[in-house]
């Protein structure tokens, strides 16, 4: 146990990735609450959304904010092309969700495989957001990409909530996951509920993936660790609430970056699933209980 | 009850060899029943008699055969949005409130399709406490929190909220206190009254012969009789009339 004097930094850059984890959780949570389906294509969304954007910039010269839109509106797109042509055919066929679910990994194989023969093994970055040395706040240095991730993610929640609690068609997608059947009678329409569930999961996840690339990297298989992580995220914040997903996600980070400061980088996921172990045993409904 | 019904110029709804499955199970066999312009019409039948399934067939929710005819045009077979759409909107067995929501929300859902004619929503929305005034008081209230009888109200007003062509209600006196039941039941006959016509499914045959047109006796997934209620008030009327 090292070096726990610097615990106030630990925390910051463990609020960072948390949010990160937060919003990919979001995303399990939207569609889960949309379809029953728990998404493993979850992280091909966080992994486009660095990649795409990465070569948006190199490739067509664009700005990093234009193409970091492209980007996020393009996987809002795949994630609706994913659910026509991956999960909708095994939804009408009344396939099991475990069928489902595998189809969903599936799905990220294919996007991981793609994007590997599109782009290459190379790792690739993107340029921190502001490029300024990093502020000194009470001796601890806060980064203003971490800024950047944490604002960013608070006003995706924040516009998030506001689209839940406020708008006809959020409304709507709270309905159809608290009883389909039952909107299905108000005539809401169910199945573009959930192809529009899948476009907000995709690009929640893209949003992440963009944030957080400047402070690491970008490879094709990045996906799977994020997917992981964000799962973990919604299953603390008790599977299902996009709120306490978000909690979790922040958690979650936090205890990696005590994990890997305490005990090496190496036990980093160590340490993700010793929480999703704890949380199951001690208080499988999450941090917030459990939804409905 | 092998005749299709009488498609007189007054069928609103009508159901024309309507079949309905659960796996290889014939639940419903093929059943002609209708409504008319401004009828309220009675299901009755014991415990499993299937009369959930047939409005569930109706509505298009569960593996059916069969036709249902809307004011002349057959409607979707297995899609219930396209149904409820056309303006055939069913108050489910168990209510099916969205309970966590508030009951304004609630309501609001009820007027998905009307979209953005804030006018006719108004005119929706008055209407319904108009009927139940209590749910004017409650509209901040989660639904899931108020008791059964104002959650059947909220269902009922929830469906207003649609302005269907024809209703129908699964049951809306389960488990409610006589006195409620008696509250709803007076209110659907308001209802229709006002020209809405209603299919009314209930296992409390005398509430619903009073109010009602006609009625269809459901046995063991098919109708076994049509039921004149100013012959018969009671299901000892019935079983002295076909089961003596
Ligand atoms: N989902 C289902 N799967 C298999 N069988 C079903 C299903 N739902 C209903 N049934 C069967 O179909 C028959 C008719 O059921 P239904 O619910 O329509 O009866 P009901 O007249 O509405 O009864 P109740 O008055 O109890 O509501 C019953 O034998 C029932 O067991
Ligand atoms: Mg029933």
């Amino acid at each position: 146990m090292g070096s726990l004097s610097y615990l106030p930094q630990i925390l910051v850059s463990g609020l960072g990735i948390g949010c990160v984890y937060g919003l990919i959780g979001i995303g399990f949570c939207v569609i889960y609450n949309a379809s029953g389906i728990v998404n493993f294509a979850q992280g091909a969304f966080v992994m486009l959304g660095g990649m795409v954007t990465f070569v948006l910039m190199q490739r067509a010269g664009l700005p990093l904010p234009v193409a970091a839109v492209i980007a996020i509106a393009g996987v809002a797109g795949l994630g609706v092309v994913v659910e026509r042509l991956v999960v909708r055919p095994l939804w009408n066929r009344n396939a099991t969700m475990f069928v489902m679910i595998l189809a969903t990994l599936a799905a990220q194989i294919v996007v991981e495989r793609s994007t590997l023969l599109l782009v290459g093994d190379q790792p690739k970055t993107l340029p921190m957001f502001t490029d300024r040395p990093p502020l000194m706040l009470a001796g601890v240095a806060i980064s203003y990409q971490l800024l950047w991730i944490v604002g960013c993610s608070l006003a995706v929640v924040g516009l998030l909530a506001l689209f839940f609690r406020t708008t006809r068609t959020g409304k709507a997608m709270r309905a159809v996951a608290i009883d389909r059947e039952a909107a299905a009678l108000q005539g809401i329409p169910v199945s573009r509920m959930l192809a529009l569930a899948f476009a907000l999961s995709a690009a929640l996840g893209a949003i992440g993936g963009i944030l957080i690339t400047p402070t690491q990297f970008t490879a094709f298989d990045i996906g799977v660790p994020f997917a992981i992580s964000g799962f973990i995220a919604a299953i603390v914040g008790g599977f299902g609430r996009p709120f306490g997903a978000f909690l979790g996600g922040l958690t979650l980070g936090v205890i990696q970056s005590i994990a890997i400061v305490s005990f090496g980088a190496g036990l980093k996921n160590v340490a993700a699933l010793s929480v999703l172990l704890v949380f199951l045993f001690i208080r499988p409904s999450g941090i917030l209980g459990p939804a409905k | 009850m092998t005749a299709a019904a009488a498609a007189g110029p007054a069928e609103v709804l009508a159901t024309v060899g309507l079949t309905a499955r659960y796996g290889s199970i014939e639940a419903l066999a093929p059943t002609d029943m209708h409504v008319e312009d401004g009828e309220l019409v009675a299901v009755l039948g014991p415990n499993g008699a299937g009369k959930s399934t047939l409005l569930r067939a109706l509505m298009g929710l569960v593996t059916n055969g069969g036709t249902v005819r809307f004011r002349g045009r057959p409607l979707p077979r297995r899609d219930p949005v396209a149904v409820a759409a056309s303006g055939v909107v069913l108050v489910p067995e168990g209510r099916g409130i969205f309970g966590p929501m508030t009951v304004a929300e609630n309501l609001e859902l009820g007027a998905y399709r009307l979209g953005r004619d804030k006018a006719e929503f108004e005119r929706r929305w008055t209407r319904v406490f108009d009927l139940f005034p209590r749910l004017k008081e409650r509209l901040g209230q989660v639904a899931g929190s108020m008791s059964g009888g104002e959650q059947q109200m909220l269902a009922i007003g929830r469906a207003l909220m649609a302005d269907p062509k024809v209703l129908l209600l699964d049951e809306p006196s389960l488990g409610l206190a006589p006195r409620v039941t008696a509250e709803i039941l007076e209110t659907l006959h308001r209802l229709n009254q006002g020209g809405l016509p209603v299919i009314l499914v209930e296992q409390k045959a005398p509430l619903a012969l009073k109010l009602a047109k006609r009625a269809y006796l459901l046995s063991v997934g098919r109708i076994v009789a049509t039921i004149d209620p100013r012959e018969i008030t009671s299901y000892d009327d019935i079983a002295k009339h076909y089961f003596a």
